[in-house]
């Protein structure tokens, strides 16, 4: 198997530059970075899809390199058996943790896709309060990365109850990765991630500036509550929701763990609770305890 | 890659000259200005890859006022600091308030060079993410309603089947007439 080693290139390319006049070190400290062969591929693979349910093609071995390859290095081992072999043994299970970090992709942002959101507000929230004469409402993103989509649940929330106390609501944020619960629960951003999803009135209105940063007000902030959570896992004591956002994370598992996370999905949700997944995302062929209804411009899904 | 466009900002036609010189040869699109009054017209009127200004200024507006207008107009604009020797503290000031960079007179030019090159990779990265960024929303917009459309489709025609299925099992009517109903749908 080949792979492209983008280290080496931009070596090539400074090297030249460093004909110039000034001393440029010839780069001693760039040691070569360590390959993983196929061997290593299938270890690796299996070990993440156990702990993750990740499934990764062994065509995408770029990935568990650039990934992984920090943690390795930082733990100074010279290949990745050994690695895995001291990941294995390691059991304060940190660089367990470690890899589940970096092998995880958190790409999210504020209001992704929009339309779901419009959906909670004009048609869900409304339909939940009215049968629920005290308003309250069970709500859990099943895979929150770094908060946003928790935080733009709850910012529908207080756009549409006014400053909520709290006791009858239930908001809950969970992942697998323990650097994204810890963003997300403290509530910091930066500009980048602010930039995106996120209108200036509603920035200004719900987040306050902490020199570069920007975290999001307290008010909001004890809406919600975090917790670490692996949808592999047993779902025994998550209790019953009215409503669950399971968006962008099933797609990186197998079609087999696929059913088995909707269908416990299906034991948690309340006989009249609202699923939605995310926008490419399809349960044709996957849980057909389930059944698609469409509102407007967006599709949720309800018990049969 | 694209050539980078930069703005000379200096009050001495000595380093004016010289830079452009220097920087024209390196392929860069290169403009002057003679005072930080110049420079905050022509930094309203066109966007500027990178700024070198010179920190020190007479006329009322010095680098720092000129660092301020050009991340006012555009946060993409990268603004370098000419400092004369020895004024590290200004630098430092300077790099609080938004500079990406500083360089000490007489100014090296393999180290001006060198960061410019670094600067060009860096922009011409954030291109291919911002590019690959939009084709992937593009993506995601096409193929989100395709599926949404398949998904209510699949649904519909199961509901259907359910209903054939059922008036073709009905014992209490005539095979032909549950066939004529089943088609009626
Ligand atoms: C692409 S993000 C989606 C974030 C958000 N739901 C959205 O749609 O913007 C996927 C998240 O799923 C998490 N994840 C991956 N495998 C998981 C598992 N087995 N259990 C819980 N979370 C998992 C990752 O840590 C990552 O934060």
């Amino acid at each position: 198997m080949s792979i492209s080693r983008p280290g080496h290139q931009d070596n090539k390319k400074d090297a030249t530059l460093s004909t110039s006049r000034i001393a440029v070190k010839p780069f001693p400290a760039i040691r070569k970075r360590i390959t993983i062969n196929s061997t290593e591929i299938q270890l690796f693979a299996r070990y993440i899809n156990d702990l993750t349910g990740i499934h990764i093609e062994p065509s995408k071995a770029y990935l568990l390199e650039t990934r992984l390859g920090k943690i390795l290095e930082h733990e100074s081992c010279d290949s990745f058996t050994t690695f895995y072999y001291k990941a294995k043994a390691d059991t304060s299970k940190i660089i367990e943790k470690q890899i589940i970090d970096a092998i995880t992709t958190n790409e999210t942002l504020f209001f992704r896709d929009a339309s779901p959101f419009e959906l909670l507000k004009h048609k869900i929230l409304p339909e939940v309060f009215d049968k629920r004469s005290n308003k309250s409402v069970r709500i859990w993103s099943a895979a929150c990365s770094t908060g946003q989509e928790v935080y733009s649940i709850a910012i529908i929330l207080r756009e549409l109850l006014g400053p909520v106390n709290g006791t009858n609501l239930k908001l809950v944020g969970t992942d697998i990765s323990d650097a994204a619960i810890k963003q997300a629960s403290y509530g910091m951003y930066n500009k980048f991630e602010i930039e995106r999803g996120l209108p200036r009135e509603r920035l200004q209105r719900y987040f306050e500036s902490h020199g570069e940063n920007w975290k999001i007000k307290d008010e909001i902030r004890f809406m919600t509550s975090f917790n670490r959570f692996n949808l592999m896992g047993s779902f025994a004591g998550m209790g019953k929701y009215d409503i669950i956002f399971c968006r962008n994370v099933a797609i990186y598992f197998t079609l087999d763990d696929r059913i088995k996370v909707f269908n416990k999905i299906a034991d948690c949700l309340e006989p009249d609770g609202y699923l939605i997944i995310g926008s490419t995302e399809s349960l044709t062929g996957v849980c057909p305890r389930f059944v698609p209804k469409r509102h407007l411009k967006s599709i949720f899904y309800q018990l049969r | 890659m694209q050539a980078l466009k930069i703005l000379v900002v200096d009050d001495d036609p000595v380093t004016r000259s010289l830079l452009m010189k220097r920087l024209s040869k390196a392929e860069c699109v290169v403009e002057t200005a003679e005072s930080g009054v110049e420079a905050i017209r022509m930094i309203s009127n066109t966007y500027f890859d990178v700024i070198l200004t010179d920190l020190m200024m007479p006329g009322g507006v010095d680098g720092i006022g000129v660092l301020e207008t050009a991340k006012e107009n555009n946060i993409k604009t990268e603004v370098i600091l000419i400092t004369a020797h020895g004024s590290i503290d200004n630098a430092i000031v300077a790099m609080k308030k938004g500079a990406n960079d500083y360089l000490q007179k007489p100014i090296n030019f393999d180290e001006l060079i060198l960061r410019l090159s670094k600067i060009q990779n860096l922009k011409h990265l954030m291109k291919n993410a911002s590019d690959l960024r939009v084709a992937m929303e593009t993506t995601e917009q096409v193929s989100s309603e395709t599926i949404q459309h398949l998904e209510m489709t699949v649904a519909e025609l199961q509901e259907r089947m359910l209903t054939i299925r059922k008036t073709l099992e009905r014992r209490d009517l005539p095979p032909g007439e549950r066939i004529r109903m089943a088609l009626a749908g």
